[in-house]
């Protein structure tokens, strides 16, 4: 069966400055998949993450070199509008940012910022985003409360469901539990099962039993290099780089 | 045995650095307390001659007439006046300029734009007073074909150039401290630079701006020097933004020299000076009351 990759990167390198934080990295992501990045601290699993939506724009005196494609695309063409391609990947981040407004307007953020102004289907979008993220039952009585008063757990699905409601392809999520505690860590796992059939996920992790549990295929980077990439059952029983094994084994990192 | 008596003296000398700071600390509090007792006890004896009320909204200020008439709502409009029209400009240029420093602006510009606003805010106002005599002053009149071109808009112009870099520097803290995380939150959900600014940067640090913009405010109404040369000094109500007036402040800097020592016009200016504190204390509540409320929900359901 012919694999489907939505978002391919081909020799990327990356620079903060003078320093290389990636090189030569060249990995594609199957759709409707769960792809976890580890890798020791400094690693550049991040920056790549944060690669995949141009988040990494943001920041001056950064410079890109490679090709990421998306469907095909490069999001790094001259002619391509960084705010498309974030509509189109979404992003959890680290720790959670919901912002200070109801828990309503959190979802609403995106979907009015692209012009829908039909207040049912708004409506409609706000149940289905947070059903889909597992929250609804939890403040379907407190919407117009701030997204300030819910817990950091509730705080970081509302985040998933804020993105949700772009209705994007792709999620990229940055550890998104480690600031969480393991109830609620195993709430967002739960999560990324289920939504791995509509959307594609690719995940930075810490945590390696995580990406054991959730994922089907798993990158290691050491370095700012891609060491191994591989589906997630292979890496972590019988990986074909010893660097990579002695990483799990913990012997460093 | 050595060793004791040296971690005593120690101890002793702890003691001493605390109540040293302690006394610092308070006399602050001391001097503002004998100046708040001076103030009331040269003010109030005006109200064994007048009323509150005809003190407050009395018409007529003829202090030295006979019989005097101490009604200073002129006075208070001509200040309220002033104070209003000089936001008027000063909150939208001092708010715009703060997300410009904070937000947009490219490093160089940055640092050149914040150096220039700080400059303004040392500006010694009789220099500013001065610029709105010779120059502004003239050219209203001529402008508009006024009889005085010192009036409520010439007085307006110079306080909101006095305003301007306190509303801008507080605004800028304000728009500083709002955490990145929201920021990327914005961009990741795909919203451009102006986007995150108007919809999540600016609310979440709307707090920080108001209380820029109130104590922006009680700088306008406080000032004497400003209003002293420009606004014209006619204790009339006003009908028209180009007529003269003359605001508590430049009222008594204007007649407490003149004023004889304990004398019922004396005892006027400083019942004035007890409302004035009382508004800029009224500003400063209000500033404080906006930056605790917010602060404690999180800018709450904006």
């Amino acid at each position: 069966m012919e694999k489907d990759f939505i978002v391919r990167t081909k020799n990327v390198d990356f620079f903060y400055g003078a320093f290389r934080a990636l090189s030569d990295v060249t990995v594609d992501f199957e759709k409707n998949k769960v792809t976890a990045l580890i890798g020791p601290s400094g690693c550049g699993k991040s920056t790549l993450l944060r690669l995949l939506n141009r988040m990494n724009d943001l920041i001056d005196g950064t410079r890109v070199e490679g090709e990421i494609l998306l469907e095909g695309r490069n999001i790094y063409a001259p002619d391509v509008d960084p705010v498309e391609i974030r509509q189109r990947i979404g992003m959890v981040f680290q720790k959670p940012n919901p912002f200070p407004k109801s828990i309503y307007n959190n979802i609403t953020y995106a979907p009015k910022l692209s012009g829908i102004v039909d207040s049912e289907e708004i409506e409609a979008l706000v149940e289905e985003s947070l059903r889909q993220a597992v929250l609804w039952d939890e403040v379907k009585d407190i919407l117009t409360k701030s997204a300030m008063t819910l817990s950091g757990g509730q705080q970081q699905r509302l985040c998933i469901a804020r993105a949700l409601a772009m209705k994007p392809d792709v999620i990229l999520m940055d550890e998104p539990s480690s600031a969480l505690d393991p109830i609620s860590t195993a709430k967002i796992e739960e999560l990324i099962d289920t939504l791995k059939k509509h959307y594609t996920i690719i995940i930075v992790t810490h945590n390696m039993q995580q990406a054991a549990r959730i994922s089907e295929y798993t990158g290691f980077f050491y370095l700012g290099k891609l060491i191994e990439f591989n589906a997630t059952e292979k890496i972590f029983t019988n990986p074909d780089v010893k660097q990579t094994e002695d990483y799990i084994t913990g012997r460093f990192g | 045995m050595k060793n004791r008596k040296h971690s005593l003296t120690k101890h002793t000398k702890e003691i001493a650095i605390r109540n040293l700071f302690g006394f610092f600390a308070f006399l602050s509090v001391l001097l503002f307390g004998l100046i708040l007792v001076f103030l009331f006890r040269e003010g109030l004896p005006l109200f064994k001659q007048i009323s509150v009320t005809d003190f407050l909204f009395g018409t007529a200020w003829y202090p030295t007439y006979e019989p005097p008439e101490y009604g200073i709502w002129p006075l208070i409009v001509g200040s309220l006046a002033v104070t209003f029209f000089a936001c008027l400009i000063a909150v939208p240029l001092g708010i715009l300029s703060a997300v410009y420093i904070a937000e947009i602006a490219p490093g160089g510009i940055k640092e050149i734009l914040k150096s220039v606003i700080e400059l303004l805010a040392g500006l010694p106002s009789v220099v500013l007073g001065f610029f709105g005599m010779v120059i502004v002053g003239p050219w209203l009149q001529e402008t508009f074909d006024l009889p005085t071109g010192l009036n409520i808009m010439n007085a307006a112009v110079m306080l909101a150039i006095m305003a301007i870099p306190t509303i801008s520097s507080i605004s800028e803290d304000a728009l500083y401290a709002v955490p990145r995380e929201f920021k990327e939150a914005s961009y990741a959900l795909g919203a451009t630079k102006y986007e995150t600014i108007i919809r999540v940067i600016i609310p979440a640090a709307l707090s920080g701006i108001s209380t820029a913009v109130i104590l922006g405010m009680a700088r306008a109404i406080g000032e004497t020097m400003v209003v002293l040369m420009v606004a014209g000094g006619a204790a009339a109500i006003p009908e028209s933004i180009f007529d003269a007036v003359r605001p508590m402040t430049a009222s008594i800097a204007a007649e407490m020299g003149e004023a004889p020592f304990r004398s019922g016009h004396y005892h006027a200016l400083f019942a004035t000076g007890i409302v004035l504190f009382v508004i800029t204390l009224a500003f400063n509540l209000i500033a404080d009351y906006i930056s605790n409320r917010f602060r404690e929900t999180g800018s709450g359901t904006l």
